[in-house]
């Protein structure tokens, strides 16, 4: 009986950490959401040249767009390759070792990379195009692991069926595997944007800038985000941070939205489909 | 036979037709590599200038002042460790514990919604957890303190414990999860307690995953730029003494974020900022590297 409050008593200890952990989040959530105050629909639907986040807003949209449009293509392929053909040899290792060694890269190292190799060697400029390159680098190792995952979850049986069909390798995976984890790799995508949507370091001499005449007309054209405005209105402006609440709660909810969707969506799916755990 | 014959020929046709596929999805997964490759290379161009002309005073000098073309990394790179190290002796328990509280104890029910939050934690943007800092944590440590200014060295340690945090929970509430339930078993059977069958059973096993996320988490740590930058002070100086928490510090990543931006393009102070995130990205390689190897020796391996 001694040794089972003991026990008790230690796990409850245990649990503390955790509380804190769940605690610094909701915190967090709190503070951010003390500027609600300083938001309304007029302040996202005008122009930062008037004081309003509209270009942030649509921005920052861009630019997820595209790298998501740049990384996801390429990371479900990788990833098809990695679980359905890669020989289990050297080169596959080395592979796999190189996805988890970009995926650990610093983002400001990204973005020194983006910054002598996109916007200098490929002549790309301070520009979106740039900054969907920089931030489809960062998203390729999450697409990746994301979307390998779902593809080992779906039965061999899928593909096998298809195979005894006569179909090519090929498309027995296009036609039966892929679709069955379809769900599982949009969520990895998903899951990729909200890990790049308030990205700073890679994007700050890649492809932004804090004030420009509208949104960007050419992929050639730098553009303003949410994460960049507050990082310099602090930093560089010594702005007080009162002035940038509204913009850090918006882009808050962007991420914690793609953030949330991309679990509940992985939640829903794990259940539905009877053959995943 | 010739049927034989015929079914060969046929599955080699069959094969060759699907190559182009495959060769496809070689060249998508070996991006990585490739992307690597260049990383290293255009990084280390560009840092390998400033290496030749600066020398070994990019790492040790203890000045850095533009004005007066003086590169000494010493006190970014002191500044980087001293952050670093003041987030993981915060994070490592509170990380560690939290995993094993997540893996073992928690009952099923609970466990997805608190996974889940913990994840949550992991997506807010470095940008939020500097506001959070600036606008939040350092007025509370100043006047705690009694400091004229809470952007310090302990400051950006706290804000950057909350970011590793995740990253540690995360991989080691797997390993410890993933350890097989007829161990648990086996040793609850018997008559340990649950405690002794985690002390004696459950943490052996996952000791290297738990210690290979430490090191990714030190990676995450060190490589992190505007949270830091935004709470540390950013004071180009050794403080003194050298275990001040309570002083302004600069840290790598934050001088090339600060100064690339104003850099003229091609100039020493250009080359000087791309040695130092030449020597964050082989500091960074080699830990995420070890904490590869770790994790694949094992004996109990993550799901992912």
């Amino acid at each position: 009986m001694k040794n089972r409050t003991k026990e008790r008593l230690l796990f409850t200890a245990l649990g503390i950490p955790t509380v804190i952990c769940l605690i610094a989040f909701f915190w967090i959530v709190y503070i951010l959401s003390m500027g609600i105050g300083t938001l309304n629909w007029k302040i996202l639907t005008t122009s930062v040249l008037q004081g309003g986040m509209f270009e942030m807003i649509v921005g920052t949209m861009y630019l997820l767009l595209g790298a998501a449009g740049i990384s996801g293509p390429i990371g479900v392929l990788a990833a098809v390759y990695l679980v359905e053909y890669a020989p289990s040899g050297k080169l596959t290792r080395i592979i796999d070792q190189a996805i988890n060694n970009l995926a650990g890269v610093p983002s400001i190292v990204i973005g020194l990379f983006g910054y002598t190799f996109f916007c200098t060697q490929l002549g790309l400029g301070i520009s979106l195009a740039a900054g969907w390159l920089t931030l489809a680098l960062m998203m390729l190792p999450i697409v990746i692991r994301g979307s390998e995952e779902a593809i080992k979850m779906v039965p061999v049986s899928f593909k096998e069926a298809a195979l005894a069909l006569g179909t090519t390798k090929w498309k027995a995976i296009s036609s039966t595997t892929l679709p069955a984890a379809a769900p599982g790799v949009v969520t990895s995508v998903i899951l990729g944007i909200a890990r790049v949507a308030g990205e700073t370091a890679a994007i700050l001499f890649t492809s932004c800038v804090l004030i420009t005449r509208g949104l960007p007309k050419s992929p050639l054209d730098p553009v303003m985000t949410l994460s960049y405005n507050i990082f310099v209105k602090i930093v560089a402006l010594g702005a007080p941070p009162e002035d940038v609440f509204g913009t850090a709660l918006v882009l808050f909810l962007i991420v914690a939205s793609l953030a949330l969707s991309a679990i509940i969506l992985r939640t829903h799916y794990r259940r539905k489909q009877p053959w995943l755990r | 036979m010739k049927r034989e014959k015929m079914k060969t020929i046929s599955s080699y046709f069959v094969r060759l037709k699907s190559q182009p596929i495959e060769i496809v999805l070689f060249i998508c997964a070996s991006f990585s590599i490739v992307l690597l490759f260049l990383m290293l290379i255009f990084v280390a161009k560009e840092g390998a200038f400033a290496f030749s002309t600066i020398g070994t005073d990019l790492l040790f000098g203890q000045t850095w002042d533009i004005k007066s073309h003086k590169y000494g990394g010493f006190p970014m790179l002191y500044g980087s460790f001293m952050v670093t190290s003041g987030s993981l002796l915060i994070s490592i328990p509170l990380g560690v514990c939290t995993a094993i509280f997540i893996a073992e104890v928690l009952p099923f029910s609970l466990k997805d919604p608190v996974k889940s939050i913990i994840e949550l934690l992991a997506s807010i943007p470095s940008v939020i957890y500097g506001f959070i800092g600036v606008i939040f944590l350092a007025p509370m440590i100043s006047s705690f303190f009694g400091l004229p200014n809470g952007e310090i060295a302990l400051t950006a340690s706290l804000i950057l414990a909350l970011m590793t945090i995740p990253t540690i929970v995360g991989i080691s509430a797997e390993i410890i999860g993933s350890v097989p339930k007829d161990y648990k078993e086996a040793a609850l059977a018997l008559g340990a307690t649950k405690w002794q069958t985690i002390r004696d059973v459950v943490l052996p096993l996952s000791k290297s995953g738990i210690l290979a996320s430490i090191m990714l988490g030190f990676g995450r740590a060190i490589g992190e730029t505007v949270a830091v930058l935004m709470v540390a002070g950013n004071v180009a100086k050794v403080p003194t003494p050298p275990w001040n928490y309570l002083a302004s510090v600069y840290t790598i990543p934050g001088v090339i974020a600060m100064q690339m931006g104003e850099a003229p393009f091609g100039s020493l102070e250009q080359g000087a900022l791309f040695g130092l995130g030449l020597i964050l990205f082989i500091i960074t390689f080699i830990v995420n590297t070890l904490a590869d190897v770790i994790v694949k020796k094992a004996p109990v391996k993550g799901g992912a």
